[in-house]
């Protein structure tokens, strides 16, 4: 991992950019922990539109959840492994995890933490301790996912959460630039399980879906619920993998091709958030998606036949 | 993306980040939240302050409707156990009630948690069966029978009562009894003001033994543990259920524990705290201290005590010359000295003692000795008030402490009162000229307390009588042993004259008062409170919700009862106004203690009194409130809690400042004195006062290695490994800390005894003063008699719930068994709280928790019988309808005998029973007591003391340096000829 190089030294913001810098990460972070009508301050601060409540709800409750272990998890869900990971960061700093310690929000505001702390510290060997930890923060459970989550939160076309996901995803590839690119991909992703497979099951189909490390796509409700309308099968209410088993069951290759053609649609999604990294995560997810989707070609076509 | 190419930040990202650094120093500038963090949507958040004028909750009743209610924020303390954690009242702004109580998230002690009691206020403050008007005794005592009174006729009556008491010379018969403590010195200082030294506490039934260990080391009486950052927490309390502060201090400790910190937890009985213990340790009753010397011992014996801390901080010169004078007077003479007097205590020796095997004890002191100055330390009731002598737990546990130089470090033990601040008041009376023989007797010099428990015995004896007892939430004759010597006493009129309850419910004791008068709950009430929760010092700001939401709101209130249900009042006030009546025109030199500074000759009002506080006296609220265009009793209305600092680090360690020192003569041991007086702070926190040199020079501190330091407020200056106190006033034994072998040690018990705990209580309940809530009744409502299965099975006692008689040295009690492996065989446990009762005339009561008893009375024989249990019920609270328990447990303490350690003054409350299968005509709840073999426990325990005209070394009743809540003045200290 990174430690500050002196090429980064060289290029060491100013003390204002700085203080400024932590302050937008921090207020990013806060815009979408804190529900309106709490977090309209901030948002005006940030000359962004207010969200309504209906808007946050609806972003960042019912649609797109700003969870880490959602989209790292191999279950795709809350808690667990996905959780686990982060609150250990989050230990391994001395620091007690927070009810969420893997809220996307909760996360920008440590890393603000850190980067104010980092500019702060006068010993050169707690600034790079420090420099390390956000580094590690940013790399492994931060960019790991935000882009393509962030690329979600666009897909909603909420103007209001659009603007906020907009500048999120300009300052957070803003911070990519800013340390040295690593040379591994995220622990996340190098250990996540493996993809779809023709061979799987129909449930081992269902789970595959609904967890984004394992299909490289993200599958909110509104996207279930619009593709359920074009397609013409019932949209029944639950959970989204009782959603898509519903549609599935009523028709099977009209869905799986529909599921096809969205992985495809996120392979090229992802690519879009290349920040240039070697070992850039979008690589990797675009290249899950690009396989989903071909497993789910080959599955529509059998569904078909 | 194009990949950047830039590693700054770009022009557009900076400028709008600096935007919004200049937005967050405009909102922080006004006193407001920035960042605001999660929100009442999420449930674990908080209201932020910013919308406590408005906040908005939906109804969920109204589901699927989205009908909104509009509340205003109010904070005040909860009134239910001492930890005086934040609440925040939902005042509804549709109709100015109080909807529900959660926490107060600006609480620094409590941080916005609280337990089960806290939010459960609600209850109290709706309670069905509530006192809420004056009332008299109509008929006799305990008749039951009540009319309505003016709160005029009731305090010209008492204050009749108490002028011409006054007047007479007959300050000796005004007594004041304390259950739930208020604001720290209020109610001294109204006695004060009186001339009266009647202040009477529940402390000897309650903490007295863990403080006397704390205070004979270090001139204060309460430990402040830093748990949070401990390495180790030692705990002989339960404190994370039931313990002192005890929901501020389980979060600190859950907290440690999750950064790694081991918990190591003495309790005979399997509690809630001790499940959550790396180390539990059930040791038989009364052996504690013996594994603390054992402790103790393994540090010595290995070399890991903190040996420049104990050379600089004991007085061991000081034991040297007393105790050792062929010794030369060095460190090391005393280090090997040290080795000597511990050397007994070996694993095996308190493996002996306390029935935990060698290598289990040896193992946990090796996690002891790991701590360093990260060891944190807590016995308050439990083992020290459990037991003979069992002082000596708390003193031979800081002796852990102190070994380990882990005092007022991070992560250690510091003496309370540098993590507690008192605000000086607004007028301060002198101590009164007289002493008070009917709490503070000759036979205890060196209690910690009153000996209020003993107060039926001593008026039984003639020692004197009470012409008016107050009570304030407290109910003698349920809380104390032996009950029923407290009936007999507040039913004779020869012996108390009026009687008068100020209290917030009914109880077994007020039933038996001339007057009853209601008091308010934690929301309807001023104090101020203070604890020492962390290393730190907070003031919160106890208030009538009501009153702060009206004024917020625009309108004056200038009396408590305008905002209060029915006539309900508050102490401060009444104390005002009873004061007022007993001197209308000043002549008694009682009335300026009560009148405004502003304007002189009017009465002192409590918006008055808490703003010359909250301007004067509380560092940095001026400043703060100014901060946000308020007036600091604004602030604190507004707020509810103030903290004043934090990291207060180690006092005694502060250098005296060279203004502090004038004609300075330092002791051969240290010990300094200066010619300059105290300087007139605002923290009046109490503690020791050690005396004045011979020249009446103050003592100020203690050289340390050539340096004036702060020291501890003992005789010494510091800590006392060697209390030359108790060596000089008849116990030169126990000067030392060491093992005392308890009561219900095993070599006095018959084989067929049990020793019987009963110092525990289940964390939901709070004595007798929270049983008008109902969530918390339902939730625990009896107590069982816990049997470990093979005692159970040696007493042929086959199931849980059979009924088993206790017999107790006057008496028993027949309660359910609870047949458990959380209780150590040899010892059974019955928790206080249960067991409340009124006797069939009497109406009046609480209706989910109290049976109705016949009680019946010939000669010395008393007995009690269960008539009707709890039940369903109509009241204005449809959930009256709907209680489902009818077992409300028994009044063991009915049956106990009084057991005064003849030191600390504490009553020790375990006892040896025998407990036999109930009897075919036993039924549940049944006690029955001999009043006579109870006065023979009292003398025989009186037996043990060293009574002062026998031991003091200078004339004197007591220490002077002691703490006493009330000093009266010299000439009464001094013992009578007669």
């Amino acid at each position: 991992m990174s430690t500050v190089s002196s090429s980064a030294r060289g290029h060491e913001p100013v003390a204002r950019e700085s203080t400024a810098r932590w302050e937008l990460l921090r207020a990013l972070g806060a815009a979408l922990v804190t529900p309106p009508p709490a977090n309209q301050q901030v948002a005006r601060a940030l000359e962004l539109p207010v969200f309504t409540g209906v808007d946050h709800t609806d972003a960042f409750v019912l649609t797109a959840p700003p969870h880490a272990a959602i989209h790292l998890g191999p279950e795709g869900k809350l808690g667990g492994e996905g959780l686990d990971r982060v609150a250990g960061f989050w230990r391994a700093l001395g620091l007690v995890p927070p009810e969420d310690a893997d809220h996307l929000g909760v996360l920008l505001m440590l890393y603000a933490e850190l980067g104010e702390a980092e500019t702060a510290s006068s010993g050169e060997r707690g600034r790079a301790q420090l420099h390390t930890a956000r580094v590690a923060l940013l790399h492994e459970h931060v960019w790991s996912w935000a882009p393509g989550y962030l690329a979600a939160v666009l897909a909603l076309d909420i103007p209001a959460v659009s603007a906020w996901a907009e500048l999120t995803l300009e300052t957070l590839l803003q911070e990519t630039t800013t340390i040295d690119p690593p040379d591994v991909l995220p622990l996340a992703l190098r250990a996540a399980p493996g993809a779809l497979q023709p061979s799987d099951s129909f449930d081992e189909l269902l789970d595959v879906m609904v967890a984004p490390v394992r299909s490289g796509i993200i599958l909110t409700r509104r996207d279930l619920g619009r593709t359920a309308a074009a397609l013409g099968v019932g949209y029944r209410h639950g959970e989204r993998r009782y959603t898509l088993k519903a549609m599935l069951e009523q028709d099977k290759p009209a869905t799986m091709r529909w599921l096809a053609g969205h992985a495809r649609s996120w392979s090229g999604q992802h690519l879009a958030a290349d920040c240039g990294w070697p070992c850039d995560p979008s690589g990797w997810w675009s290249a899950r998606a690009e396989a989903t989707a071909d497993v789910l070609e080959v599955m529509a076509d059998s569904a078909s036949g | 993306m194009a990949s950047p190419t830039s590693r700054r930040p770009s022009s557009s990202l900076t400028d709008r980040g600096e935007r919004v650094s200049a937005a967050r120093r405009d909102v922080e500038a006004r006193g407001e939240t920035f960042y605001q963090g999660p929100s009442g949507i999420h449930l674990a958040a908080f209201p932020p302050k910013e919308r406590w004028d408005d906040w908005v909750e939906l109804d969920s009743r109204s589901w699927p409707e989205r009908k909104e209610h509009h509340y205003l924020l109010v904070p005040t303390t909860c009134f239910n156990c001492e930890s005086a954690c934040g609440l925040l009242a939902y005042v509804d702004r549709d109709d100015l009630h109080v909807r529900k109580f959660e926490g107060n998230p600006e609480h620094p002690g409590s941080r916005g948690r609280n337990c089960a009691k806290g939010p459960s206020t609600i209850n109290q403050v709706t309670d069905p069966d509530r006192i809420l008007y004056p009332l008299h005794r109509v008929g006799e005592r305990g008749e039951g029978r009540w009319e309505r009174v003016s709160w005029d006729d009731a305090l010209d009556a008492i204050a009749a009562r108490l002028r011409k008491a006054i007047i007479e010379d007959r300050h000796n018969e005004i007594m004041v009894h304390i259950g739930r403590p208020g604001e720290d010195g209020y109610t001294e200082r109204v006695l004060a003001s009186w001339g009266v030294d009647g202040h009477n506490s529940h402390t000897n039934i309650c903490s007295s033994g863990g403080r006397t260990g704390y205070q004979f080391w270090m001139g204060i009486d309460r430990p402040s543990p830093d748990h949070a950052n401990a390495k180790v927490i030692y705990l002989i309390s339960s404190h994370l259920e039931a313990g002192h502060y005890f929901n501020p201090h389980a979060q600190r400790i859950i907290e440690a524990r999750a950064n790694g910190a081991k918990v190591i937890v003495l309790d005979t009985r399997l509690s809630n705290t001790a499940t959550h213990a790396d180390y539990w340790l059930s040791p038989h009753p009364g052996s504690e201290a013996a594994i603390n010397l054992a402790v103790a011992r393994h540090l010595i014996a290995t070399g890991r005590y903190n040996r420049d801390f104990v050379r600089r901080w004991w007085n061991w010169s000081e034991y040297l010359q007393a105790c050792c004078p062929e010794l030369p007077e060095t460190f090391e003479a005393f280090e090997g000295e040290l080795a000597r007097i511990y050397d007994e205590f070996t694993f095996d020796y308190a493996a002996t003692e306390s029935g935990i095997d060698a290598a289990t004890l040896a193992e946990m002191a090796e996690v002891v000795a790991q701590a360093g100055t990260r060891f944190s330390s807590h016995s308050w009731r439990s083992a020290a008030a459990g037991n003979l002598g069992g002082w000596q737990v708390s003193r031979t546990l800081f002796l852990i402490s102190a070994l380990l130089g882990a005092v007022a470090t991070e992560g250690g033990t510091f003496p309370n009162a540098w993590n507690k601040f008192v605000p000086k008041p607004i007028h301060t009376p002198p101590h009164p000229g007289v002493w008070q023989e009917l709490s503070w007797p000759l036979e205890y010099p060196l209690a910690q307390n009153e000996l209020s428990f003993l107060l039926p015995h001593f008026l039984n004896e003639g020692r004197g009588k009470l012409d008016t007892y107050f009570i304030r939430v407290y109910n003698p004759v349920w809380t104390n042993p032996d009950g029923l010597s407290w009936v007999e006493a507040l039913t004779d009129q020869d012996k108390v004259g009026c009687f008068v309850a100020l209290t917030p419910t009914w109880s077994e004791s007020a039933y038996l008062a001339d007057y009853v008068l209601p008091m308010g709950h934690s929301s309807e009430r001023h104090d101020t409170h203070s604890y020492e929760q962390y290393d730190g010092q907070w003031v919160g700001f106890r208030q009538p919700v009501l009153r702060a939401a009206r004024e917020r709101l625009g309108e004056v209130i200038t009396d408590s009862r305008q905002v209060n249900p029915g006539e309900v009042w508050e102490e401060n006030e009444f104390w005002i106004e009873l004061s007022w009546r007993i001197d209308p025109d000043g002549s008694l030199g009682i009335r300026q203690y009560h009148e405004s500074r502003a304007n002189p000759g009017e009465k002192l009002t409590v918006a008055e009194y808490y703003s010359w506080m909250f301007e004067n006296s509380v560092p940095g609220l001026p400043e703060r409130a100014a901060q946000e265009g308020m007036t600091p009793l604004q602030w604190m209305r507004r707020y509810g809690v103030f903290e004043i600092a934090k990291g207060i680090g180690a006092v005694h360690e502060q250098q005296i400042p060279a203004d502090e020192l004038r004609d300075v003569d330092v002791t051969a041991l240290g010990r300094a004195y200066t010619a300059v007086p105290k300087p007139d702070g605002p923290n009046v926190v109490p503690f020791g006062a050690p005396e004045p040199d011979g020249q009446g020079r103050r003592a100020v501190g203690v050289q340390i290695d050539g340096v004036i330091r702060r020291g501890f407020p003992t005789p010494s200056g510091k800590l006392e490994f060697y209390s030359s106190t108790l060596a000089s006033w008849g116990w030169p034994e126990q000067a030392l800390p060491g093992y005392i072998k308890s009561h219900v040690h095993p070599s006095v018990l018959e084989p067929d005894q049990l020793v019987l705990m009963s110092t525990f209580r289940l964390p939901t309940q709070i004595h007798t003063r929270s049983a008008n809530s109902k969530w918390l009744d339902e939730i625990a409502h009896t107590n069982p008699v816990w049997i470990h299965p093979s005692d159970a099975a040696r007493l042929g006692v086959n199931r849980t719930g059979d009924l088993v008689r206790v017999q107790t040295d006057i008496g028993y009690f027949v309660a359910k068994a609870w047949i458990t492996e959380g209780i150590r065989p040899g010892v059974v446990a019955c928790s206080h709280h249960m067991g409340r009762w009124r006797l069939a005339n009497q109406s009046e009561g609480i209706g989910a928790m109290m049976a109705t008893v016949d009680l019946q009375h010939r000669d010395d024989q008393w007995s009690m019988h269960r008539l009707k249990s709890v039940g369903p019920h109509a009241s204005s609270d449809p959930d009256t309808q709907r209680i489902w328990w009818s077992d409300t447990g028994v009044h063991q303490n009915l049956t106990f005998p009084v057991h005064p350690d003849p030191i600390s003054g504490m009553h020790c409350w375990h006892q040896a029973v025998r407990v036999v299968p109930a009897g075919p005509g036993d039924r549940h709840g049944d006690i029955a007591v001999d009043a006579a073999k109870a006065r023979e426990v009292y003398a025989k325990w009186l037996e043990m003391t060293r009574p002062a005209g026998q031991v003091s070394p200078d004339g004197l009743r007591r220490p002077k340096w002691l703490m006493r809540p009330l000093k009266p003045s010299g000439a009464a200290f001094v013992i009578p000829r007669s």
